[in-house]
């Protein structure tokens, strides 16, 4: 499914490429008479009001919420530290212990059990345990980020470790590299491809947990102030927050995509292309001297 | 099996062959090496003898399960052998060594790293890498004919060329026992055929001692001094055969009336396997 989500994304962003300034004006077109439907169909009373705000209101709160009041900004940044701190320190404690019990095949097979029920189990469900452990503040929501984002680079990472192919420890072992020599230049980079995969699964579902968290119970983030603006039907500011989450969600995605292109090259032909170019450059001088 | 042992145990000890380097002491002595699995249940490779003399170039062919990539593991050092003495250099092995390297039937390239890189892998892997490796590491980059290739990643490679940066990375080493385990097996008929004249110009010019696995009997004899034959169940050194040819060896050698007669031979040792 997070195959799909890239590969339509790719398609997308390959489509973008493309686009002439006639492509981009129908687009521009589509989308205003789109919104100028919802607008009539609402001001017409096809659309209750209640729940489906007109554009025009939507625009008139984002400017309060961003501007004159600006009070999304706190919320906003609320979120965004529970996500990165909580998404850092999951896919780090994730990545790591993998790696260690990847190192190990007698703490994997004792540990595996664990790993098979903790995955079974939805991760938000310890949401309410752990905010009554931690309070009502940012940490929990962290602690829950933290949670959400363990697992994927965990199996991620595992199966990485796993699948170095066996012609290639041999080639190492022949070599007489030490353990630590064939983990951080062939089972490491053999598994980034892979560990990557896992951090960008683990980042989509980072900042729903965090917003989940704070539906929980919380008292700032962006969940809270969307809630909040729910329960008093004011909906054009808590359409406000949808939009907002999902700029930010976008965002997200593209600097893992950007990062996963950056790490893993090789996978990339393009990218491979310009490594290249970049590992010949510090080679200059030696290569004239031995080609001369 | 008395006959094989004494066919093998005959040629030991008997007069050298090898046009390289007569009268040099061996550089791999093999005394009865014996390999089982599952506790003695299967018998990968049994009573193997025979010395290989400097600079000689020897050809492991057999079909599958002969033991003849077993008894290039046990030479490199990858598995231990259950019985016997393989001594090389005089010493017996019990790991891998440093005057020893192996090549595989995959090119087992690092996809991150330039092909450059991967050949420098051994010297990093020795310790600290000088100007001079990487020196080394181009030129032989160009002897192995990727001097336009040191910056292409393996996955812009053919399967040819990435198997040639693997043969520039084990000469890297500065082994002077080269293992192959059916390097080219996985390439097209003409590719390995280039090949095969490419490494005994590469090989001869680095003056390694070489053992090179096929399954193929022809490559074996073209790229030979002496060509053993092992058969399968149990795994056996049924013959060593001499090749006669001189070097430098042009394919055209294969058509020849000698060459197929040694064909024919290495085919009725094979027998019914």
């Amino acid at each position: 499914m997070a195959d799909q989500a890239t590969t339509n994304a790719d398609q997308l962003a390959k489509d973008d490429r493309k686009t002439g300034i006639g492509v981009v004006a129908t687009h521009t077109a589509i989308f205003l008479a789109l919104m100028g439907l919802w607008e009539l169909a609402a001001r017409g009373g096809l659309l209750d009001p209640l729940f489906f705000p007109l554009p025009s209101d939507i625009v008139v709160s984002f400017y309060r919420l961003y501007i004159t009041q600006a009070n999304i900004w706190w919320h906003l940044g609320m979120t965004m530290t529970e996500v990165a701190v909580g998404f850092v320190a999951g896919s780090a404690l994730g990545i790591g212990l993998a790696l260690i019990v990847g190192m190990f095949d007698r703490v994997r097979r004792y540990l595996k059990p664990y790993i098979v029920i903790l995955e079974a189990t939805p991760r938000i469900a310890i949401g309410p345990i752990v905010i009554a452990a931690f309070g009502f503040g940012w940490t929990s929501k962290t602690v829950i980020v933290m949670l959400v984002c363990f697992f994927a680079p965990f199996v991620n990472t595992l199966n990485g470790m796993a699948s170095v192919d066996d012609e290639e420890l041999a080639m190492m072992r022949s070599m007489r590299a030490s353990r630590w020599q064939t983990f951080t230049k062939l089972m490491l980079p053999d598994a980034l491809p892979e560990i990557m995969a896992g951090l960008r699964l683990a980042m989509a579902s980072a900042l729903g947990g965090a917003l989940v968290a704070e539906f929980i119970s919380a008292n700032e983030g962006i969940g809270v102030l969307l809630a909040q603006y729910t329960g008093t039907l004011n909906m054009a500011s808590a359409f406000v927050c949808v939009f907002t989450l999902t700029g930010l969600g976008y965002l997200i995605f593209r600097s893992m995509e950007a990062l996963d292109r950056y790490i893993v090259f090789w996978t990339d032909r393009d990218r491979t292309e310009v490594m290249g170019r970049v590992r010949a450059a510090k080679w200059k001088g030696l290569v004239k001297e031995a080609y001369a | 099996m008395t006959a094989v042992a004494s066919t093998v145990s005959g040629i030991r000890g008997g007069p050298d062959v090898s046009s390289r380097s007569p009268e040099a002491p061996a550089v791999i002595s093999a005394d009865n090496v014996t390999k089982t699995f599952g506790g003695g249940r299967v018998v990968a490779l049994e009573d193997a003898s025979f010395d290989i003399r400097p600079g000689e170039f020897i050809s492991l062919v057999g079909p599958s399960g002969c033991g003849k990539s077993t008894l290039l593991r046990i030479i490199a050092g990858l598995i231990d052998k259950s019985g016997g003495s393989l001594k090389v250099h005089g010493e017996e092995t019990i790991a891998p060594r440093r005057d020893v390297a192996m090549m595989f039937q995959k090119p087992t390239l690092l996809e991150w790293r330039t092909a450059v890189e991967n050949v420098l892998l051994p010297s990093e892997i020795a310790g600290t890498v000088t100007d001079d490796d990487r020196r080394r590491a181009l030129g032989l980059l160009k002897l192995a004919g990727l001097k336009d290739f040191a910056f292409s990643f393996p996955q812009q490679l053919s399967g040819g060329m990435q198997q040639r940066v693997a043969l520039a990375r084990l000469l890297q080493t500065g082994a002077d026992i080269l293992l192959l385990d059916e390097p080219f097996g996985a390439l097209d008929e003409f590719t390995r055929e280039h090949l095969n004249v490419e490494l005994m110009r590469i090989v001869g010019e680095v003056g390694a001692t070489t053992l090179f696995v096929t399954h193929n009997i022809g490559e074996a004899i073209f790229l030979a001094d002496r060509v053993f034959v092992m058969t399968p169940r149990p795994g056996r050194l049924a013959e060593i055969i001499d090749v006669p040819f001189e070097r430098p060896r042009q394919p055209a050698l294969q058509l020849t009336t000698e060459f197929n007669q040694l064909v024919a031979r290495v085919r009725s040792v094979l027998g019914g396997h």
